[in-house]
């Protein structure tokens, strides 16, 4: 088949679901699909959300592709008879970010109708679709509440899951993410404090903020934790954390409310590890369930701290956890081969 | 500096133009800048579709962005204040071959109307860019003439000159480039005809239709030279063209009345092989001079046959004529830093 | 809500006064407005009717626009004067509003606006909606009769307003189809707000001296407003000195601006057939409405009928006055037992009849009356306006982002001289389609 993925992007910037398209395009051309890649540019202004929507009527893949499928909006906005959305996020600020400090725009009647007939559009062109799949039941609650539309997930799995193994169970809990204050590598070390057992922490990984980062150092030192956690404030190789992984304890993922349950989370069910969360992750509690491949806790540090001891303590719910999570993928039938045959069908 | 690329895109068709937006990012950022790849869906059949497929291009808004290079229409239309045009095509349906009567254009008023649109945006668009550049001295003439703006020729340089270092000289003249009927190598043939038997031709390249190869392979055969002449009548890879370039002792290419110098020119001239060509071949007269860099002969069996017979000899003469070319080559400085340098002024 | 609301505001303006019920009602309903004096600067310093409400002048930019930023509705009163509605043209295509259309007949505001900015650019508009022999011919009308004839139906200008609105509020059904053609956003028919003067419940009755008193037993019809052609004065001047019974029982009060030369031919033919005619010329409000509730019977005819809706007709209603009307256009939709309607196709007959009808009978004149008033007060409600209002705006609003979207691709083509219809847009329109779903 003749495939077009379509999504909009930022140049320069490089989005999450950038490697959602890459990846599928790779994984398709090896089916032996011919692939075309369509970025088209897209700024959420508010004024100027209308005119770029129509720009994206205009795109004609009717005789060229047998296919599109779509991902960030308003990709969705493009016609087509045959049109897939793989829906990743609403512009949220027009949805549930409405009533936050991200909605950088006043509340008033002129931004109200922008809203509201941008709710209008959006629905309208989701109902062109053919079908419509998201990245997590959390999306899929979204779509259903504000736009009345269903949606089947179907959960973006990693490029290279094969090169994820299990070797040995160290002393150390990791976080490979993304150093954000939403991310709350803070709280594990505040965690850390409480802990009785000899349990370790590794951090890994970069952030935008120099402030948290600075922030988060100053934690460990002022904690006299020096010892027992490593901050590896750098950009980690995917070899890397393949090593990281398959020797660690546990993996810790606890971002505040996201949306889907995250790369990270995956990378460490490929490892058969488990997962340390908490209750207010968002997606992530698709993925981990409470003591079966992982442990959920409040997003307390004393709670998080008896979760990582208990992880310490008995080694062999820690390894029965951590098989249990690479079950779960199969479960939830994260894969590929899955992807590419709903996508398809 | 933050550089955006912006061409068309044909979905599924890749060719000279997208090979050249790639390298050309790619030399950008090898030049130290950021470089980015737009390229826009162009759907212009019927013609009643380009209105909308020329306000779609108008409609994106760029943010975070310094610098645009645009290649052709519509992707040019595109707003941002700092533009830059290197123009490879205008919609020439709507100049030269509206004029030739080779035109998706309808006669009627529509078509009028619709015309009179392209010329009235490009208008706006040339009047709005920072610098204009055309690819070849036909290009720069042709908007001389029908949008009365001037520009500068920027040639477009080898993408991997490095591939062609001469070296051995095997014998053979070899003839590269695409086939078809304007680029006459049936006029090879015939000269090989009439030239002493020990002349050896290689013909390779992909021919635009099959009957272009097969014509080619039925003359060869009905005038008696098929055991002088190879016909690889295929699309080459690189390192394959470079190898037959590498070891020919000349090089031939005789298009009829083609605008720019031509990258099988370019390929023999950065191999240090003389070229043999015609008086009516156009850019390419650029580089070959007769019996300094090369043959310019009438274009007649006869006459080229004269110069087959001179070029396929080993000489010191042939040689020098060959190092003279490559010299010639290089101070046109036909170079992606000089393109680089030229656009980014 | 926030509300800017352009309107003219002088005295003698007909739409100021609806203007000031409604701001009224819209103030009570919770609504925060400023209004917008749209006249013309020659008008600037005659009396106003008086809103309790901030009044800036059109003309006042920073202001204006520094409220606008923070306004959530914009309303513009457009009617055909351009000497009372220059601002609201002047603001229009700058800020989207909802727009209160007065009269479907816009020659003449569309007329001062091309003086004003010239008639190349009204040339323009003209070939766009109705093409260019229309265009070529426009302006070329001997006499203001002349003019409105020839272009009333034609081109009356309406969809040159109704397009740049982004919703249209019109005071009745009659030729609405060219406003739904024209405006991108909702049209609604809201009956016209109005009310009876407040001074006039003082039972006096006073005529503004001009010319003869009235004798006792005469009975008065009234024709209000400016004298124009169209109000058919002469129609009834006829239909009075020919009949016998009319003749010597009546005297025709004329209340409203009246040329000398329109007047000079009105005494004329009223003495030539020796017809009581009282010619009273402008007064302010109070003195108006203590003419019309003097009055016996009131003609309000309009042939051709250029209003949304009639004011004065309206004002008779209310003030319980057996009225005579025009069947046709906004009085149409008038109920048969509320007022009188003659036919344009036997307009002298029916007239005459009419007339003669109800100076020969009391009884049915008070039946009329009082049946016109109760009719007229529930529904030409100001508060009822005000709500309908505020809703389309809302609307309006919604489709808003649609419009201003669309609004800068017409510009970009007008830009790259696409004019008329010969750009084939179907490719352009079809996928558009979605957002008129919405």
């Amino acid at each position: 088949m003749k495939i077009a993925l379509c999504s909009s992007f930022a140049p320069f910037i490089h989005g999450g679901s950038r490697n959602i398209v890459e990846w599928l395009q790779v994984k398709l051309q090896e089916a032996g699909h011919q692939v075309e890649r369509i970025y088209l540019p897209q700024v959420d202004v508010p004024d100027l959300l209308f005119v770029q929507m129509m720009a994206y009527r205009w795109v004609d893949l009717a005789s060229s592709a047998d296919r599109i499928i779509c991902f960030r909006p308003p990709a969705h906005m493009i016609p087509h008879p045959q049109k897939i959305v793989w829906f990743i996020h609403h512009i949220r600020v027009f949805y549930d970010l409405w009533d936050s400090s991200y909605r950088g725009f006043p509340d008033d009647a002129k931004h109200r109708s922008v809203r509201d007939a941008l709710h209008a559009a959006d629905t309208a062109a989701l109902n062109e679709a053919r079908h419509i799949f998201t990245n997590s039941q959390v999306v899929s609650n979204r779509l259903m509440h504000y736009n009345k539309v269903g949606s089947e997930v179907l959960y973006p799995p990693i490029y290279h899951p094969d090169q994820f193994l299990c070797r040995s169970f160290n002393d150390e809990i990791v976080y490979i993410s993304r150093i954000e204050h939403h991310k709350r590598q803070h709280l594990l070390i505040e965690a850390l404090r409480h802990t009785r057992t000899a349990v370790k922490l590794r951090l890994c990984g970069i952030g935008a903020s120099e402030t948290y980062v600075n922030d988060l150092k100053s934690l460990i030192v002022a904690a006299k934790l020096g010892s027992r956690i490593i901050f590896e404030n750098r950009w980690i190789s995917e070899a890397e954390k393949v090593q990281t992984l398959s020797d660690c304890l546990a993996a810790a993922y606890l971002p505040l409310d996201e949306d889907s349950y995250g790369y990270p989370s995956l990378e460490a069910s490929h490892s058969s590890k488990p997962i340390l969360t908490t209750t207010d992750a968002g997606g992530v509690l698709e993925l981990v369930q409470d003591g079966i491949n992982g442990l959920v806790t409040e997003p307390d540090p004393r709670a998080l701290a008896e979760a990582m001891d208990r992880f310490y303590l008995n080694r062999a719910m820690t390894q029965q956890m951590g098989q249990n999570a690479s079950a779960r993928l199969r479960e939830l039938n994260i894969s590929w081969s899955h992807v590419l045959e709903r996508l398809l069908s | 500096m933050k550089v955006l690329v912006v061409n068309n895109m044909a979905p599924f068709i890749w060719g000279g133009a997208e090979e050249l937006a790639v390298h050309l990012q790619k030399h950008l950022i090898i030049a130290g800048h950021d470089a980015e790849l737009l390229r826009i869906p162009f759907q212009w059949e019927p013609a009643t579709r380009i209105p909308s497929q020329m306000l779609m291009v108008k409609a994106f808004e760029l943010w975070n962005v310094d610098r645009v290079i645009a290649l052709k229409f519509p992707a040019y239309l595109i707003r941002h204040p700092h533009k830059t045009l290197w123009l490879l095509h205008q919609y020439r349906q709507a100049y030269d071959l509206f004029d030739a009567g080779q035109t998706n254009l309808p006669e009627d008023q529509a078509g009028q109307a619709i015309q009179q649109l392209i010329k009235q945006a490009d208008g706006e668009t040339f009047r709005e860019s920072r610098r204009i550049f055309t690819n070849s001295e036909v290009t720069r003439q042709r908007l001389a003439h029908y949008n009365g703006f001037d520009a500068e020729v920027l040639l477009p340089p080898l993408n991997d000159p490095e591939q062609f270092s001469g070296a051995t000289s095997e014998g053979y003249i070899f003839a590269g480039g695409r086939i078809n009927e304007m680029k006459r190598q049936y006029l090879l043939l015939e000269a090989l005809a009439l030239a002493p038997r020990n002349v050896r031709l290689v013909i390779a390249g992909p021919p635009d239709a099959p009957e272009d190869a097969s014509r080619l392979r039925k003359l060869a055969e009905s005038l008696g030279v098929a055991d002088r002449v190879k016909l690889d009548l295929r699309f080459l890879a690189r390192s394959e063209l470079a190898e037959y370039v590498n070891r020919a002792t000349s090089c031939a290419y005789l298009p009829y009345n083609e605008d720019s110098l031509g990258y099988v020119a370019m390929e023999a001239a950065a191999a240090a092989k003389p070229v043999i060509t015609t008086c009516d071949s156009g850019g390419v007269l650029g580089l070959v001079l007769h019996r300094q860099t090369g043959w310019v002969v009438s274009p007649e069996p006869q006459a080229l046959a004269e110069a087959l017979a001179q070029a396929s000899t080993n000489t010191t003469f042939v040689r020098e004529l060959g190092v003279a070319a490559r010299e010639r080559w290089l101070r046109m400085g036909i170079t992606w830093p000089n393109t680089i340098a030229r656009l980014m002024l | 809500m926030k509300i800017l609301f352009f309107t003219p505001v002088v005295a003698t303006s007909a739409i100021g006064r609806m203007a000031e019920l409604v701001v009224r009602q819209l103030v009570i309903q919770g609504h925060d407005i400023t209004v917008v004096r749209s006249e013309d600067f020659s008008c600037f310093d005659s009396p106003v009717h008086l809103f309790e409400v901030k009044v800036l002048r059109w003309n006042e930019l920073d202001r204006i626009l520094s409220l606008a930023s923070t306004t959530d509705a914009v309303v513009y009163q457009v009617g055909n004067s351009y000497q009372y509605h220059r601002g609201c043209l002047e603001w229009l295509p700058k800020l989207p509003g909802v727009v209160c259309l007065h009269d479907y007949f816009l020659g003449h505001l569309f007329w001062g606006w091309a003086d004003q900015v010239g008639r190349t650019n009204a040339y323009a508009v003209l070939s766009a909606w109705y093409g260019m022999d229309v265009a070529r011919s426009y302006f070329s009308a001997s006499s203001s009769q002349h003019f409105i004839e020839s272009t009333s139906q034609t081109a009356p200008m309406t969809e040159w307003v109704a397009s740049m609105a982004i919703g249209v509020v019109v005071h009745s059904g009659w030729d609405i189809q060219r406003v739904l053609n024209a405006c991108p956003g909702p049209v609604d028919v809201v009956p016209l707000a109005y009310n009876v003067c407040v001074a006039t419940t003082a039972d006096v009755r006073h005529v503004v001296p001009n010319c003869k008193e009235f004798s006792q037993g005469r009975i008065n019809i009234l024709t209000i407003g400016h004298v124009n052609w169209n109000k058919r004065v002469e129609s009834i001047v006829h239909a009075v000195g020919t009949s016998d019974v009319l003749r010597n029982k009546v005297v025709y009060q004329l209340v409203g601006r009246i040329e000398p030369d329109v007047r000079m031919q009105l005494v004329a033919l009223a003495e030539s057939l020796n017809v009581d005619l009282l010619i009273s010329g402008e007064v302010d409000s109070v003195t108006l409405a203590q003419a019309i509730q003097q009055a016996d019977v009131m003609c309000c005819l309009r042939l051709p009928a250029l209003e949304s809706a009639s004011a004065s007709t309206i004002e008779a209603m209310l003030f319980g006055k057996p009225t005579i009307v025009m069947d046709t256009g906004f009085y149409r939709d008038l109920p048969e037992d509320c007022v009188c309607k003659v036919s344009p196709e036997r307009e002298f007959e029916d007239l005459q009849k009419t007339l003669e009808r109800l100076i020969q009978n009391p009884t049915e004149r008070s039946v009329l009356g009082k049946r016109a008033k109760q009719y007229a007060e529930t529904t030409f409600s100001a508060s009822q306006y005000a709500s309908c209002l505020v809703d389309l705006s809302r609307r309006a609003a919604r489709g808003t982002p649609v419009i201003q979207a669309t609004h800068f691709f017409a510009n970009t083509l007008v830009r790259w001289g696409a004019l008329g219809d010969q750009l084939p847009l179907c490719h352009t329109l079809a996928p558009l389609q979605l957002f008129e779903t919405m």
